[in-house]
This record gives C-alpha cells, sequence and structure tokens, in this order.
C-alpha cells in the first residue's frame, strides 16, 4: 500500500524477541498471509483492469462484458473487505457543538444615564463646551468605549462602578457588533490585569462577572453541554449551525478573568474545572479552527488559575470528566493533543488525560499503568477481527500518556513493556496489511520504536 | 554520560526518522498526506517541547515545518505549523539576553547554529532576472520579504473581503510568524546595545540586514507596509456583516479564520513597525556617537517617511488621522509621531540638517498645549493647519499621553515626559486649549472625537466623588 520497504529492517532488527510467538501461531499467520495476498492479488487484477479500460473503447463489446463482470464481482469483494474491516478510510475528528441559538437578553441599560461618570460630567462647567445631552448618554458612553477612553478614564480615575461594568460585561457575551465586543473585552482585560500595587489609585472594581454569567452565555450560544457519539460529528454539507460571532470575546473575558485571581479568585475551583473542559471542547469543533491560538492562550491562563494545591486534586478531575465527556474516536486524540504548552502543568494534563482516556477506552477499572500495558500487549493484532482503528488511537493515546512523563524512566517495567507492546504493532502488522488503518498503526509505532532505542 | 558522538547520532536517527513520517505525503492533498503531516507536526512537538527532556528541532525539521506553513492544503495543517514555529521560537529563542555575566551587566547569547527562516546570504541586487512572482521556497530572503509584503497588499485591498482564500490565510499567518522572528532577534539585540552602545549587535540584527538590503526598494516597503495597515483596518470595519452563502462548515470555519487573521495581522504590523522605529532611534544615536560606517549606508527613519506622507498627501493625512491613529496604538510612537508633526509647523524656523532632526527633545505634549492655549502662537498653527486637524491631533496625542501614563502605574515606563508632567496638568491645559481654539472660532464644531476627549479630561479633573 505505501512505498517505502524501511521498516523490513527493522523487522530483521527486532525479530529476535518476536521469534517465540511466531512459532506458537505459525499456522495462523500463514493462513493470514495467504488470505492477504489473495486479497492483494484480486486488487492488483482491479486496478490494471481499470488502467486498461480507457484503452477498452474500441475494441471487442465481449471483453467489456467480461471486465465488467470482473470488475463487479472485484467491487463486492472490495465491498465486503470494508465491512469487514468495518471503517471508512476517510474519518476526521471534527464535533458539532453549537445547536440553536437562544434569543440573547435585550442590551438595554437605563442605568447607564444615572451613572456617575455622566452625572459628575452634566454638573461640569464644561459641558456646556461639549453639549452632551443627557438623552443621548449610552450613545456617548459606546463611543468613548469604542475609542478606547473608557478603559483609560477608568484606570486613571481609579474607579470601575457596577453600571459601567455589567454594561461592559453584557457587551462581550452579547453584543453582535465586533467591534464593540473587542473595545469591552480591552477595557476588562486592562483593568483587570492593572497591578493594584504599583499603581498609584488601585482600581476599586465594584462589580465583578461571575462563572454563571458565562454559563449562560454559553447556553445562549446554543451549546451542547453533552454532545455524545460520533453519529453528528462532521457533515459539512448540511445546513449547520454557526457558532456564536460572540465566542471568541467569551473566550476572552473567560482568560482575563482567570489572570486577575490576584485581584479576585472569580471562579471557584470546580467552575474553573469546569471552564477547562469545555475550552478544551471548543478545540473539537472544526468551525472554529481559526481560533485556536485563542484557545490555547485561554487554556494556559485557566490552568494557571489554580493553586498548586488545588492543581494536584483538580487536574485529575478534569481528566477523568473529559475523558468521559469526549467520544473514543479520533475526537479524543484531538482533545489530548490540543493540550500543549511547555509548563510542567499542561505536560502532566495532557498525560492524564490520555491516560484517562485510555482507561475509558480499555473499559478497566481501577487499573494500574502495568495492568493497561500488558491489556494492550494482549491484543493480537494479527487477528483479522482486530479493530486497528481503535489500535491506532490507544497507541497515540499511550504515547502521549507516557512521552511526557518521568514514569518510564522511573520504571523499567513500563519501559520493557512500551517496547513490546510497539515491536507486536510494528512488526506483527505487515507492509501488506490491507487494512484501512495498518500503514498508520505501523508507522506510527515503528516511529516510536526508534525513539525508544538508547 | 552519551559522548558528544553519540549524541550526534541519536539526533541524526531522530531526524531521520521523524522525517520519515513525511515522506509519502510529498506535496500530496490527500486526506492521508494531510494526517501525516499533521502527524509530523505532533511528533516535533512532542519531541522538542512537550517530552520529558526535550531537545530542539534539527534544522532540516525545523524546515520542514516551515515548509508547511508555506504550501499547506489544509487549513489545519497551516494552523498548526505556525503555532509549533512560534512556540519553537520561544522554546529555543535564537538571541537572548543573559545575565551571566561577571561584571552583572547583560551580555547578548546568540546561539549560531540556530535554525532561522532568512537567508540574507548573498546581498547583490537582483540583476537582469525578473522578479519572481511568487515568494521562493527555502529561507526567505530581503526580496522574497517585499514579495510577501506586496502579496498582503493584495490581500488588504480585496474588495469582497470574504473571498475565502487559504492562500490569503497562508500570506498572513507566514508574515506574522516572520514578524515574531524579526522581533525575536531585535528585541534582545536592542536591549544590550542600549547598554552597551555596541552598534555591532545591531549592525548584525536581522532587521537590519533585512531593510538595509539592495534587494529592495526601502521606501516603497514602507510605503506599502502603511498602506496594508490602511486597508486592513478600513475593510474590518465594515466586517461582520454575517455571509449567509457560506453555508458549509468548512467555509464557516474558513471565514472565521480568515477574519481572525486580518486581525493579527494588523497587530503584527504595529509591531513590525514599531521595532523598525526602535532600530532607526538606536541607530540614530550610533551615528551621533559616530558608530556607524559607510557600510551602514543611509536610511530614511520611518517616522520621517510618515510624516512626509502625511504633509505632501492631504488624503494620506486624513486617512491617517481616521485610520492610523485609531489603528496605531502603540502610544509611544503615537505621541511621538504627532509631536514631530506639530514640531514641523511650530519650530523656530532654523537649519533644518539630517542630523538634527533627530532629536524632539525641546517638543513635549505639554509644550504643544501650551502654544495652543497663546493666542498668538495657536492662530499661527491654524493657519497652517485646519482646526479639524488640530483637534484630533491633540486629542489622539492626549489618548497616546493617557495609555502612557496607565502603563506608567504598571511600572513599565521608562522616564520621560508622561512622568515630568502631572496628568492633571496636561488635563487643565488640553482644557484651555480647546477654549482658546473655541475663542478664535466661535463658530467652530468640537469633533466627537475631541469631545470624547474633553470629556476625559474633564472627568479626571473633577473631584473624586
Amino acid at each position: 500500500m505505501d512505498g517505502p520497504l524501511d521498516f523490513e529492517d527493522e523487522d530483521a532488527l527486532f525479530s529476535p524477541p518476536v521469534v517465540p510467538k511466531k512459532r506458537k501461531k505459525i499456522i495462523g499467520l500463514d493462513d493470514l498471509l495467504t488470505d492477504f495476498y489473495r486479497e492483494k492479488s484480486k486488487c492488483l487484477e482491479r486496478e490494471s483492469k481499470r488502467e486498461k479500460a480507457p484503452q477498452k473503447d474500441n475494441s471487442d463489446d465481449d471483453e467489456d462484458d467480461k471486465e465488467a463482470l470482473v470488475c463487479k464481482a472485484v467491487d463486492e469483494c472490495q465491498k465486503q473487505m470494508t465491512e469487514l474491516i468495518g471503517e471508512e478510510e476517510i474519518s476526521m475528528w471534527g464535533i458539532r457543538l453549537f445547536g440553536d441559538q437562544k434569543t440573547p437578553p435585550p442590551l438595554i441599560f437605563p442605568e447607564l444615564r444615572s451613572s456617575l461618570l455622566l452625572q459628575s460630567f452634566m454638573e461640569n462647567e464644561l459641558s456646556t463646551l461639549v453639549e452632551l445631552p443627557i438623552e443621548t448618554g449610552e450613545v456617548f458612553l459606546e463611543s468613548l468605549l469604542l475609542n478606547g477612553w473608557l478603559s483609560k478614564l477608568i484606570i486613571s480615575c481609579g474607579h470601575l462602578e457596577k453600571s459601567i461594568a455589567s454594561w461592559t460585561f453584557n457587551m462581550i457575551l452579547y453584543s453582535s457588533r465586533e467591534e464593540l465586543r473587542a473595545s469591552a473585552c480591552d477595557l476588562w482585560h486592562l483593568v483587570l490585569s492593572s497591578k493594584a500595587e504599583v499603581a498609584s489609585v488601585p482600581i476599586k472594581i465594584d462589580w465583578f462577572p461571575g462563572y454563571s454569567e458565562l454559563r449562560r452565555a454559553l447556553e445562549t450560544y446554543g451549546f451542547l453541554f453533552s454532545f455524545s457519539s460520533t453519529t453528528e460529528s462532521v457533515d459539512t454539507n448540511s445546513a449547520c449551525q454557526k457558532p456564536s460571532q460572540n465566542i471568541k470575546a467569551w473566550v476572552e473575558i473567560s482568560a482575563a478573568c482567570c489572570q486577575a485571581r490576584s485581584k479576585k479568585p472569580i471562579f471557584s475551583t470546580s467552575e474553573a474545572e469546569e471552564l477547562v473542559q469545555f475550552i478544551i471542547c471548543l478545540f473539537l469543533d472544526r468551525q472554529l479552527m481559526g481560533l485556536q491560538l485563542l484557545f490555547y492562550e485561554c487554556t494556559q491562563s485557566v490552568i494557571n488559575y489554580f493553586t498548586d494545591e488545588e492543581w494536584t486534586i483538580s487536574s485529575k478531575r478534569i481528566a477523568k470528566s473529559l475523558a468521559f465527556r469526549v467520544p473514543m474516536d479520533l475526537n479524543c486524540l484531538r482533545a489530548v493533543e490540543c493540550i500543549s504548552g511547555v509548563g510542567p502543568r499542561s505536560k502532566g494534563l495532557r498525560s492524564a488525560v490520555a491516560y484517562e482516556v485510555l482507561c475509558n477506552c480499555l473499559n478497566c477499572k481501577a487499573a494500574n499503568e502495568e495492568e493497561i500495558l500488558s491489556l494492550l500487549i494482549s491484543i493480537n493484532v494479527k487477528d483479522r477481527s482486530c479493530d486497528l482503528f481503535k489500535m491506532y488511537i490507544y497507541l497515540v493515546l499511550t504515547e502521549n500518556w507516557l512521552m511526557s512523563t518521568t514514569l518510564l524512566e522511573e520504571k523499567p517495567v513500563l519501559y520493557e513493556m512500551w517496547s513490546v507492546y510497539l515491536r507486536n504493532c510494528s512488526c506483527q502488522i505487515t507492509s501488506t496489511d490491507m487494512r484501512s488503518y495498518a500503514p498508520k498503526v505501523r508507522n506510527k509505532a515503528s516511529y516510536l520504536l526508534q525513539g525508544t532505542i538508547k | 554520560m552519551a559522548t558528544l558522538g553519540q549524541r550526534r547520532a541519536t539526533i541524526v536517527a531522530m531526524e531521520e526518522n521523524t522525517l520519515a513520517i513525511l515522506d509519502s505525503a510529498e506535496a500530496k492533498d490527500t486526506q492521508d498526506a494531510n494526517d501525516d503531516r499533521i502527524a509530523y507536526l505532533n511528533a516535533v512537538r512532542l519531541a522538542s517541547i512537550l517530552a520529558d527532556s526535550p531537545s530542539p528541532p534539527t534544522n532540516k525539521m525545523a524546515e520542514a515545518v516551515f515548509q508547511i506553513l508555506r504550501v499547506g492544503k489544509s487549513l489545519e495543517s497551516i494552523m498548526e505549523s505556525f503555532r509549533l514555529l512560534n512556540e519553537l521560537e520561544n522554546c529555543y529563542p535564537p538571541a537572548y539576553v543573559s545575565n551571566m555575566d561577571t561584571s552583572g551587566s547583560p551580555i547578548l547569547v546568540v546561539v549560531e547554529e540556530a535554525w532561522s527562516p532568512f537567508g540574507f546570504g548573498s546581498d547583490v541586487a537582483r540583476s537582469g532576472k525578473e522578479p519572481a512572482a511568487e515568494i521562493p521556497l527555502g529561507p526567505i530572503d530581503a526580496s522574497g520579504f517585499h514579495l510577501l509584503i506586496q502579496g498582503l497588499v493584495e490581500v488588504a485591498d480585496e474588495a469582497n473581503f470574504q473571498a475565502l482564500d487559504l492562500k490569503a490565510i497562508r500570506r498572513m499567518l507566514l508574515f506574522q510568524y516572520i514578524v515574531n522572528a524579526l522581533k525575536g532577534d531585535f528585541v534582545p539585540r536592542n536591549c544590550v546595545y542600549k547598554d552597551t552602545m555596541n552598534w555591532n549587535l545591531l549592525r548584525e540584527s536581522l532587521l537590519n540586514m533585512l531593510l538595509g538590503s539592495r534587494r529592495i526598494i526601502y521606501k516603497n516597503l514602507m510605503k506599502d507596509c502603511l498602506s496594508i495597515m490602511c486597508g486592513f483596518q478600513i475593510s474590518n470595519n465594515f466586517e461582520c456583516s454575517e455571509n449567509p452563502e457560506a453555508a458549509s462548515g468548512d467555509d464557516t470555519a474558513l471565514a472565521i479564520a480568515v477574519l481572525e487573521a486580518r486581525k493579527s495581522t494588523c497587530i503584527a504590523m504595529q509591531k513590525l513597525l514599531t521595532i523598525i522605529m526602535e532600530l532607526d532611534m538606536s541607530k540614530n544615536k550610533a551615528e551621533m556617537q559616530g558608530c556607524t560606517t559607510r557600510a551602514d549606508g543611509v536610511r530614511t527613519p520611518l517616522v520621517e517617511i510618515i510624516l512626509d506622507e502625511l504633509t505632501y498627501d492631504q488624503d494620506m493625512l486624513s486617512q491617517f488621522l481616521q485610520n492610523h491613529l485609531q489603528v496605531f496604538t502603540e502610544p509611544k510612537w503615537k505621541l511621538e509621531i504627532i509631536l514631530r508633526y506639530f514640531s514641523k509647523y511650530t519650530a523656530k524656523p532654523s537649519v533644518h540638517t539630517r542630523r538634527s532632526n533627530g532629536c524632539t527633545d525641546d517638543v513635549t505634549f505639554n509644550g504643544v498645549l501650551r502654544r495652543l492655549m497663546d493666542s498668538t502662537s495657536s492662530r499661527n498653527i491654524i493657519k497652517k493647519i485646519s482646526t479639524e486637524v488640530v483637534q484630533l491631533l491633540v486629542a489622539h496625542a492626549f489618548q497616546a499621553h493617557l495609555s502612557r501614563s496607565c502603563q506608567n502605574f504598571d511600572g513599565i515606563n521608562d522616564s520621560d515626559e508622561v512622568k515630568a508632567t502631572p496628568l492633571t496638568e496636561i488635563c487643565k491645559n488640553l482644557v484651555s486649549a480647546f477654549r482658546s481654539l473655541r475663542r478664535m472660532d466661535e463658530k467652530m464644531d468640537i469633533l466627537p472625537f475631541a469631545k470624547e476627549a474633553l470629556f476625559t479630561a474633564a472627568t479626571i479633573l473633577s473631584p473624586k466623588s
């Protein structure tokens, strides 16, 4: 199926430890081989027929009929094969995360007119120069916000009053105007990140956003809090719901809230745990791929929100609930792989999530590391009924679980088992294996095997 | 302990092994080939960033990641390679400041063998050959950079900017990465330069080599950069009209990605212009100290180019006021540009030499406000610049000043006018300046943006409740 025969060298290299196993199953292997070759020759036949097809146009009809028959037969074989394998050749990660949007709450804030900011200006003698009618106070505040004055004003005066705080926060969550959302986000970011201890005037913030508001906004956007099977996964042609435009601002404000822990812990531990999960889920929607850099930054902010003590417990809890949330297909790999970052926390979380998902996949409870690996080793990849797609997922999960930890160095047993597992996957699947994920599993395993040689 | 030879052998093995993942992908556009590219990026990330003991990617490996960004056939591979390149840049900076010197002064550490997306090797003006229409693959040189910028001008000019295109995204992300790399090289060099006054450090910076290259026409390059900022800003303003045709998920994905990339490209352009102005300032300092040689050449400072554009092109001026000052939020240089513009009209008639126009020590924002408060000098200014323009310039300058004083709270700022003059004085003078403008022309309308500035100043002055 694929060209490179480099792997034959590896096969030769690693044959010794595999020999005893080969001996035991020598008949099975032969059977399989003949099966494969039979299938392969069929395929070759079909291919050569197809290649000839265009030239056939002006030759005998007889031949055409024959060919049609053979083609039909071969196609049927092919169909049976794919049925046997039970896999679609092309599968992609992707989940539809957003359903129907709800009507956002109205963005009317009559209390703005009585805000201190506007009121105090009305008493100012300058108001004659500026000629600001109080009726248009809201419009004026909006342009103050848009043009970047409001944030500077708040920082210079050292006070963010309640009406303005909740007004700008609601702009972020529900405004349909991108510039307003962006300006409001900037304002909150500046206000929350300004360091009180250096400022000559520490900013007094009368109102803080809360997790419930953020969660309610997600509901309004139509976020599907529980997405189950893969049935709803990427269906690019259906008239799918577009994710809300506000999701970007939502992510940004969540990150800003996390960065302000020194000012005020806005989220409880369990709320922050849920937030991490939601953001990792956002990675799974293909439509939001263009925003993933924001998601990474936000993941980092939320992960760093926890204190060290909280994190040891919370990271495990996050990993466990994520493992239940993500479907056990390519999506779970995507979920693991999108947790990245240099810090020990993201490395640890990545490993933990991979481990928990693996446990879930293998359906084993209270398993320890050795048990999991021995379970993986016991899978016979040569068996036709062995689901290589699942094997691929196990392999990538195990890789992510083990590689960013010190486990392999600490426990030589694990290291040995990991090598055996890799050898199983790389040596027992031949390059002529026609199952759809065979080359993927084989290549991945032999790549990793190369890496383990020291 | 592994010997050096052994380590090199392991690295070579790792390189071959990792690159083998890409072998079958070779420029194909199938799902499989795409999967292979993603698998490759993940493998590099795992080995070089996430692994228990990570090691930097070899040059070939980094080059392959760069290639994926430049020719990527799917949004996913482009986004992922872009992210990985930036992560690698952060993890393994090619230049950084170290305080390991015994004297305690910072020294610059340049990792010579580090991979770089640039290749300024031979700097001969390309003769005879037609300039390439596409940036040639491989390392980016000065002409390649200009081609990239011209490509971005196209993207910015795109009337229907929702013409969704992977090529546009590739260009924009490539540009952003290039700016990151230039900045990553320049900032530590400039930081040590300020301490040691060793011009060589900056002479060898990628940015200086790029701008000094004879393969490009520097002024055109800068004008292109300015027009990109304008173009993006204008179209970003009328975006958000939901595109009902983009029905399929892939189109939505692309539309969201384009929008996001345009925003970040605008920010990256601002970063680029800012470091160019910083370089100009350092170069000017080096020139005054006689540290530069003829080989350094003469390059018009970017601020001068901007001011020239403003002076000779009234359209540009209004565009600049509406767009650039809105976009260009970096307060230090925003203030600088406005003050220089004023000084052109307010400075005493003196001999203008190249050397002297670098220093603006005598022009401060407060100084400008004082001139406007004085009826004779403000009448003079109004004659040369219209009241509308004066209002806008003053308001923008005030905003920049405010931003700087907000930053000051965070202790980022270095000493200058912002610290010297109390904010309340600036606010008072701003109000008086507007009053004096009003006195001269009773019918003068105060522009909305200026009203906002006045409101802000008045509120800062008003006694705290």
